[in-house]
């Protein structure tokens, strides 16, 4: 195996590892804010990714709008996915398995209707700086690919700083820890429940806009990333902002090592078995605390 | 400053308290005993709302509050101290009280104005371990986060659900000290406990409740009658 062709892969490796911990980012925010495992996730990404291209694309409006409205309609998505399917399922005691449940349904309904309008082809969106390459080692990266890391790397610190330094975020991991204590500190926890989804919601259409011109659009995308992310999110511990990001980025560069040392049909085993050998050995995946402390 | 008419309150469909009649003054503490399982925490949540009213109604001030939603009573200046405390405990005891705070800072003209700087004085030993996640504190020293959580939200009417139960004597000396401050700074409480003699001493009047009924009252008089407490005790706490 040559340098470059190593380096070459690491990098895709690095790439596609963002491209997990953004939508484990969300599916972390989202689990650590409510206590729920959105299944959506990935579909959030499709719809900000579909979006994106609608009116960046479609319509021939200028690409910063197509990304701001892709990330938009994830937030309003994600808000949605509160008030007609978490909240309804709340009111009837649901449990963390509905959740789950309700949203499982909700990724393959998005999926359909994907299908429906779009077909079964898949879909271009342009990157930013199109598709310049730079040179690294004497391998070559989409610039596209490093604003994604960039700009992933950003929402990750701004994120830590919101949940640390916020009232509103300090609301929001006080409604998740204890909801009934917040309830008697005059938190609106339902409300705080609904910014969650949203929140998780807006992370998920930044990935898409953000992924999609690395993986191309197309209607099935959204269980595939949700597992990908999910992953990614386990490995780093289900509430950590960082460590889904660095979950991803171990995922990523896991399967890119397979790929040159095995053969690229095994990529997706290895990164399951590697998922399921952490769920066995640490349960509370790398970053998780060891046990809850009791309140 | 609270007052509960005809209470009926339960889990489900199935109710807990009857027709429970209980007032509480301005500036006065009033005890509620009785024995486990009497519904005394039931009690508690109905009043801060987490299990909704099924009859009658709950006053504060004279303003029907039993159909608000639980975090709008809180701002009505109800703030309670659950049985179990609910801290948030992998957060640091500053988080905890500053969450507090910033709820407490929407209540104007509040009649009592703890600040953050207020709890530190009223409980010493959290000015050295503001960082650490209040999980790992001590019994007593939860209790304690507890109520200086509840005292930031500036409250008028504070109910304090077993504030003694499981600690130390020496603990529980110093909650009682705390209690008597708030008492003397003419706070309004409502204290329920299973210890009737910290009840007597931090309390004015009391009720005692049976099977989720109020069944005596004691006025101020007979409430702090030995012979007469230790024959309730055997009737109803026995
Ligand atoms: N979450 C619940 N669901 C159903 N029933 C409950 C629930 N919590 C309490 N109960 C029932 O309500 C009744 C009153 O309980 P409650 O906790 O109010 O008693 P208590 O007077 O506070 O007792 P203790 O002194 O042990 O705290 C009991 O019969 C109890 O079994
Ligand atoms: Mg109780």
């Amino acid at each position: 195996m040559t340098l470059t062709l190593l380096v070459q892969s690491v990098l895709a490796g690095l790439t596609n590892g963002f491209v997990y911990g953004l939508i484990g980012l969300g599916i972390a925010v989202v689990f650590r804010g409510a206590r729920i495992i959105n299944a959506m996730q990935g579909d959030l990404a499709l719809i900000g990714s579909v979006v994106a291209y609608l009116i960046a694309v479609s319509l021939g409006l200028p690409m910063i709008l197509g990304f701001l409205l892709g990330v938009v309609a994830g937030g309003v998505t994600g808000f949605l996915v509160d008030r007609l399917m978490i909240r309804p399922t709340a009111k009837r005691r649901g449990t963390e398995d509905s959740f789950l449940l309700v949203t499982l349904g909700g990724a393959f309904a998005v999926s359909a209707t994907v299908l429906l309008y779009f077909g079964r082809d898949s879909y271009v969106l342009p990157g930013i700086g199109g598709n310049a390459m730079v040179d690294v080692f004497d391998a070559a990266m989409r610039v596209h690919a490093i604003w994604l890391i960039v700009i992933s790397t950003g929402v990750v610190l701004a994120l830590r700083w919101f949940y640390a330094k916020t009232a509103i975020g300090q609301a929001m991991l006080a409604a998740s820890i204890d909801p009934e204590g917040a309830l008697t500190l005059g938190i609106n926890v339902g409300w705080m429940r609904t910014m969650t989804l949203a929140l998780g919601g807006l992370v998920g259409g930044l990935a898409g806009v953000l992924v999609a011109p690395l993986i191309n659009i197309q209607y099935e995308m959204g269980l595939l990333l949700t597992l990908k992310g999910f992953a990614a999110a386990i490995l780093g511990g289900l509430t950590s902002p960082f460590g889904a990001i660095f979950g991803g980025v171990i995922l990523g560069l896991v399967e890119a090592l397979a790929v040159v040392t095995i053969s690229s049909g095994y990529k997706d085993v290895v990164a399951m078995t590697l998922l399921i050998a952490i769920m066995i050995a640490m349960p509370q995946g790398l970053f998780g605390r060891r046990g809850r402390l009791g309140g | 400053m609270l007052a509960t008419h005809q209470l009926r309150a339960g889990y489900g469909s199935v109710a807990v308290l009857f027709d429970v009649d209980i007032a509480v003054g301005a500036g006065e503490s009033i005890a509620i005993i009785g024995a486990n399982g009497a519904g005394k925490s039931t009690l508690v949540r109905a009043i801060c709302g987490l299990i909704p009213s099924m009859a009658g109604t709950i006053e504060k001030e004279g303003r029907p509050i039993q159909s608000l939603p639980p975090h709008a009573r809180a701002e009505h200046g109800v703030a309670v101290v659950l049985e179990g405390r609910h801290l948030f405990g992998e957060l640091s005891l500053e988080s905890n009280l500053r969450i507090a705070e910033t709820q407490g800072s929407k209540r104007r003209n509040a009649r009592f104005d703890f600040s953050f700087e207020d709890v530190l004085d009223l409980f010493p030993f959290m000015r050295g371990r503001l960082g650490a996640p209040v999980g790992v504190f001590s019994g007593g020293e939860q209790q304690m986060v507890a109520i200086g959580r509840a005292l930031l939200l500036k409250p008028d009417l504070l109910i304090l659900d077993e504030p003694s139960t499981g600690l130390a004597p020496k603990v529980v000396r110093e909650i009682v000290a705390v209690i008597q401050t708030l008492r003397q700074k003419g706070m309004s409480l409502l204290l329920i406990e299973q210890h009737i003699g910290v009840a007597s001493e931090c309390s004015d009047r009391a009720y005692v409740m049976s099977l989720g009924k109020i069944v005596k009252e004691l006025d101020s008089t007979d409430w702090h009658d030995q012979s007469l407490l230790a024959e309730i005790t055997q009737a109803y706490l026995g």
